[in-house]
C-alpha cells in the first residue's frame, strides 16, 4: 500500500449537522497527503476507528463527517473533547478514491457515507450521478455542494415523503431508474446498501465495475 | 474498511479494481490460496515453543507481504488502483534469503528426502510450504509473472523452517531411506 504513518493532531473546530452527526476540522500535520477518497485511523488509547476524510486534499485542515455513535471508542470523544484537544491517527488508508473512466459514475451514499463523495468534489470531481441516502431530509448533509457539482443528484429519504426527494432507499431508485448498462459505481455507507445494490449489478448491471466503503 | 456483507451469495464477488467476477476467477483462486497460506501460518505461529520469538515475528512478517500480495493480485492490470498498492519488490525477496541462510548455518546437510513431520511446528511448516506451491501455481496460471520470485524463495524458507523447527527442538528429521 501506499505509505501509511502515524501522526499527531488537534481538534480545531466543530460544526453541527443534526442531533447526531457534526463536521470536525482537524489540524493538518506536516507530511501528511492522501487522496480524496481515503481515510485516517483515529485513536483514542487503543481503540482505533476508521473515518474517511470530508476535505480536498489539499486545504489547509482535515475534515471528517462525524455520526455520533453512544458508546463508540471514539466519536464520543471527537463529539465532546474540547477544542485543542490532542489526538492521533494512522492513514492515508484505502483505495475507494475517484475512478477516472468513460463509464457513466454513480456515486450512492447512505448517511454520513457522502464524505469521501465530498472530498472528491472538493477536489474537483464533476459530472457524475449522486444517490444521496438518508432516512429524513434534515439529514441531506453538504446537500447544496454535492448537487452544485453533480450531473443528477438524487436524495432518496427512506422515512419522510417530501417534495422533490425520492421517497425509498438508493437501491429502490436504482433499480427503477438505472438503465442497463456498464457503470463505475461507488458506494459507501451501510452493508445492507452495499449488499443490495452489489445485488442489483449482478442482475442487471453486468459489466460495470464496483467500489465500496463500508460503515459498520 | 471491508466487510462480509452477504453480497456474494450468487457466487460473484469483486476484484479490488472494481470488476465483478465468479468466485472461480483466476485472481480470486490465487487470493484464496495466500489467505489460506497465512492461516496455515498462523497454525504454525501457536505450535511454535514460547521462547521462539524470532521466528513468530517472521512468520508475522510474512503474513503481512501476503496482505500486501493479496490486494496486489486482487487488481487486473492496467487498473488506476495499482498505482496506490506496494508492488512486489526485491526487498522481502532478500529478506527470506537471508533468513534461509541464517537457519541453515546451523543445520547438517542434508542426506537424502525428508519426510514431514517431526515436532508440530516442523509439520505445520511442511503444510505451509505445500500451500504455498499450491499457491504458486495458481499465480502462475493467472499470470502474474512478478508475484513469483518471492511465493518460489517462501517455500525454500519454509523447508527449511521446517528443518529449523525441529532442530531446536531436537526432533531429528525423519529421512527416507530406499
Amino acid at each position: 500500500m501506499e505509505s501509511v504513518s502515524q501522526f499527531s493532531s488537534r481538534l480545531v473546530s466543530r460544526t453541527r449537522l443534526s442531533d447526531s452527526a457534526f463536521d470536525v476540522e482537524l489540524e493538518r500535520p506536516k507530511g501528511f497527503s492522501f487522496r480524496a477518497g481515503q481515510s485516517i485511523r483515529i485513536f483514542v488509547g487503543d481503540a482505533g476507528r476508521d473515518y474517511s476524510l470530508a476535505g480536498g486534499p489539499s486545504a489547509g485542515s482535515l475534515t471528517l463527517c462525524v455520526r455520533l455513535v453512544n458508546g463508540g471508542a471514539v466519536s464520543p470523544f471527537l463529539a465532546g473533547a474540547p477544542l485543542e484537544s490532542d489526538l492521533s491517527f494512522t492513514g492515508p488508508h484505502g483505495v475507494f478514491t475517484l475512478v477516472q473512466s468513460a463509464r457513466p459514475l454513480v456515486w450512492a451514499a447512505t448517511g454520513v457515507g457522502m464524505a469521501p463523495f465530498l472530498s472528491m468534489v472538493r477536489a474537483g470531481a464533476t459530472g457524475f450521478t449522486l444517490l444521496h441516502g438518508v432516512r429524513c431530509s434534515g439529514e441531506l448533509f453538504h446537500r447544496d455542494e454535492l448537487e452544485a457539482a453533480a450531473a443528477r443528484y438524487v436524495p432518496c429519504l427512506s422515512r419522510e415523503t417530501t417534495a422533490g426527494c425520492f421517497s425509498g432507499r438508493v437501491t429502490a431508485w436504482a433499480a427503477a431508474n438505472l438503465a442497463p448498462g456498464a457503470y463505475d459505481i461507488s458506494l459507501c455507507g451501510n452493508r445492507g446498501m452495499v449488499r443490495d445494490f452489489l445485488s442489483l449489478v449482478d442482475e442487471r448491471l453486468a459489466g460495470s465495475r464496483v467500489f465500496t466503503e463500508i460503515f459498520f | 474498511m471491508r466487510a462480509n456483507v452477504g453480497s456474494g451469495d450468487g457466487g460473484m464477488t469483486s476484484l479490488l479494481s472494481g470488476e465483478r467476477v465468479p468466485k472461480s476467477h483466476a485472481r480470486i483462486e490465487a487470493c484464496g490460496e495466500l489467505d489460506e497460506l497465512a492461516s496455515v501460518l498462523g497454525a504454525l505461529a501457536a505450535s511454535l515453543a514460547e521462547d521462539r520469538e524470532v521466528e513468530r515475528v517472521e512468520i508475522r512478517q510474512v503474513q503481512g507481504e501476503l496482505l500486501h500480495l493479496g490486494a496486489w493480485l486482487a487488481v487486473t492490470p492496467g487498473s488506476l488502483t495499482l498505482g496506490m498498492l506496494k508492488p512486489p519488490s526485491e526487498g522481502p525477496v532478500e529478506a527470506l534469503e537471508g533468513s534461509i541462510e541464517r537457519m541453515e548455518k546451523d543445520l547438517p546437510p542434508l542426506q537424502g528426502f525428508i519426510l514431514p513431520g517431526g515436532h508440530p511446528s516442523a509439520a505445520w511448516a511442511h503444510v505451509a510450504r505445500c500451500v504455498c506451491r499450491r499457491a504458486e501455481r495458481r499465480v502462475a496460471a493467472i499470470p502474474a509473472q512478478e508475484a513469483l520470485p518471492w511465493l518460489n524463495r517462501l517455500s525454500s524458507w519454509l523447508y527449511v523452517l521446517a528443518r529449523h523447527c525441529n532442530q531446536v527442538r531436537g526432533v531429528p528429521e525423519n529421512l527416507w531411506k530406499v
